[in-house]
């Protein structure tokens, strides 16, 4: 094939190839390197110029829209002082303590229940319909429920996250299951691994990285849950603190709040990126 | 002395208007080297499938020392073209599965391990990720494999077909020494034809439409290296030539020009 792409170039003689335009021939100039990641972080510092002089300006109300500068004083005081009886380590850790405990609970329940989608056709009928009736609710329509069956203790705002985190979980590990290698399972078989054996040493390890990847997706519903579950009866938390500085028009805690939130999330999700790549380095090499 | 024999084994797949196999007999010996031969579509990998207990036959049966074979076992073990190797583990830790299935100590199955690694020549590679191997070297270790499994018989469909040409005659020479170290019979898939002449005790052309036998050639090359004969030398004589051509025509045979 190469040699006869060759023979299709139309022909220049040799002194005209100084003058003549042959683009094949020349090594393309390479693009200057514009990287996303530059691109990402001009955006960001165009949008905290454009918050900045938006309220230098007093273009909105404080009340609306408080200053980069007293967002970061905010920050300094809740930190040390508090804020609704709490400081915001103290809120950090009520909401860190309840999404992982949900992560646990999504993960005892979810990895079992994806397996049983992936290998067994009953296991699929059971759970799948499940799953899509489940999937679809918003966390606030069965918080009531939740309340009413669990009382308004720690165990139900834990629950509503685990909910919102059972989807993403179950379904990543069935879809890992489903792409294990038919001969990776028969080289196995022929090996006198027995059916048991097969799940615990060939299917398991190969779904790890999809179960990897259903974790960073459940944690961010499960971030994006917690608002929802802590707004009964908590007393501490981050989604606490931010409704009640809402109720009382106190904005820059708001938006405090929801930068803490956004920068632990990034954070979270660099940390289960580096977890799978020292637990699953084949992922994307075989 | 165990005997792996097909007895007239159809395999029609379900959903298939036509049998992918058709009433195919075959019988492999513990010291026999059995390549099957032929176009795309005339069923090698299926028959190769219903010995492992992959397939089932439509009709006809396959047998080990005369039992039925249902299920894949560690007495059949298969290599497979992609050598589905296990990512997870090391190149040690994957030629001792079948040992860890079997409960075998971990410190024994090490030394069973770094044993037939050293039989590939692979001596180095026991602490190696598979992705840190060559395709030439994961079939070695795919072959260890399935040694470490202690079959009577080993069903290698293709085994060679993914590797370049200089991998390729490496591995004939390792195939060659590691069957008559290990004494099992060997049922492979290809589709090289000097391959199948420099391996092979019996060669068994298949052609297409449903998969029939169409010849059976027994050859000796394979000996002539065993007796120390170097493979190029082989390769080079004019018997081995003509041995080749014949082959070549009885694959093509009856297709449509």
């Amino acid at each position: 094939m190469s040699i006869s792409t060759y023979t299709e170039r139309p022909a220049a003689k040799i002194s005209e190839i100084d003058t003549l335009s042959v683009p094949w021939s020349r090594p393309r100039p390479k693009r200057a390197g514009v990287s996303a990641r530059l691109v990402s972080a001009l955006t960001i510092l165009a949008l905290l110029a454009a918050w900045t002089v938006s309220a230098e300006l007093q273009l909105v109300s404080p009340v609306f829209l408080p200053s980069p500068a007293a967002v970061w004083a905010k920050l300094v005081v809740v930190a040390r002082d508090g804020f609704v009886d709490a400081t915001l380590f103290q809120h950090l850790t009520a909401s860190l303590g309840r999404v992982f405990a949900a992560l646990i609970v999504a993960i005892v329940v979810g990895v079992p229940v994806g397996l049983a989608i992936g290998i067994s056709r009953i296991g699929r009928g059971v759970f799948d319909p499940l799953l899509e009736f489940l999937r679809p609710i918003p966390p606030l329509a069965y918080l009531p429920l939740i309340v009413i069956w669990f009382g308004i203790g720690e165990p139900s705002k834990i629950l509503v996250i685990a909910i919102a985190m059972l989807a993403p979980v179950a379904l990543s590990t069935a879809a890992g299951v489903r792409g294990v290698s038919r001969e990776r399972i028969d080289a196995a078989r022929s090996l006198g691994a027995t059916r048991g054996q097969v799940v615990r040493h060939v299917v398991l390890p190969s779904t790890l990285p999809s179960i990897l990847t259903g974790l960073r997706i459940a944690l961010g519903a499960g971030w994006s849950t917690l608002v929802a579950a802590e707004l009964v009866a908590a007393t501490r938390g981050l989604g606490f603190m931010i409704q009640s500085a809402a109720q009382f028009l106190v904005t820059d805690v708001v938006v405090m709040g929801i930068l803490v939130i956004a920068t632990i999330a990034f954070a979270l999700e660099f940390v289960i990126r580096r977890i799978e790549r020292a637990l699953v380095p084949w992922a994307g090499r075989e | 002395m165990p005997h792996l024999t097909l007895d007239k084994v159809t395999v029609h797949y379900a959903g298939q208007p036509a049998p992918a196999v058709e009433s195919v007999s075959l019988d492999i010996g513990k010291s026999d080297f059995v390549v099957l031969v032929g176009r795309s579509g005339c069923g090698k990998t299926s028959l190769l499938n219903v010995a492992a207990g992959l397939v089932g036959p439509a009709r006809g049966q396959a047998t080990i020392d005369g039992r039925p074979i249902t299920a894949p076992g560690p007495d059949r073990a298969v290599v497979f073209q992609n050598d589905a190797l296990f990512p997870w583990l090391t190149a040690r830790e994957n030629v001792a599965f079948a040992l860890r299935l079997r409960g075998v100590p971990a410190d024994k199955r090490a030394r069973r391990a770094d044993e037939l690694l050293r039989l590939v020549k692979l001596d180095s590679a026991g602490d190696k990720r598979i992705w840190e191997l060559s395709g030439g070297m994961r079939q070695r270790v795919g072959l260890a494999r399935a040694l470490a499994a202690e079959p009577e018989f080993l069903l290698l469909d293709e085994p060679l077909g993914a590797l370049d040409a200089l991998t390729r005659e490496r591995m004939q020479t390792t195939l060659l020494d590691l069957w008559a170290a290990a004494q099992v019979g060997v049922l492979m898939v290809t589709h090289g034809v000097e391959e199948a002449l420099m391996l092979a005790t019996r060669i068994v052309v298949l052609a297409p439409g449903p998969g029939h036998v169409v010849r059976t050639i027994e050859t000796h090359f394979g000996r002539r290296y065993a007796a120390g004969e170097p493979i190029r030398a082989i390769k080079a004589d004019p018997a081995f030539a003509a041995a080749r051509a014949d082959l070549t025509d009885a694959i093509f045979e009856g297709e449509a020009a």
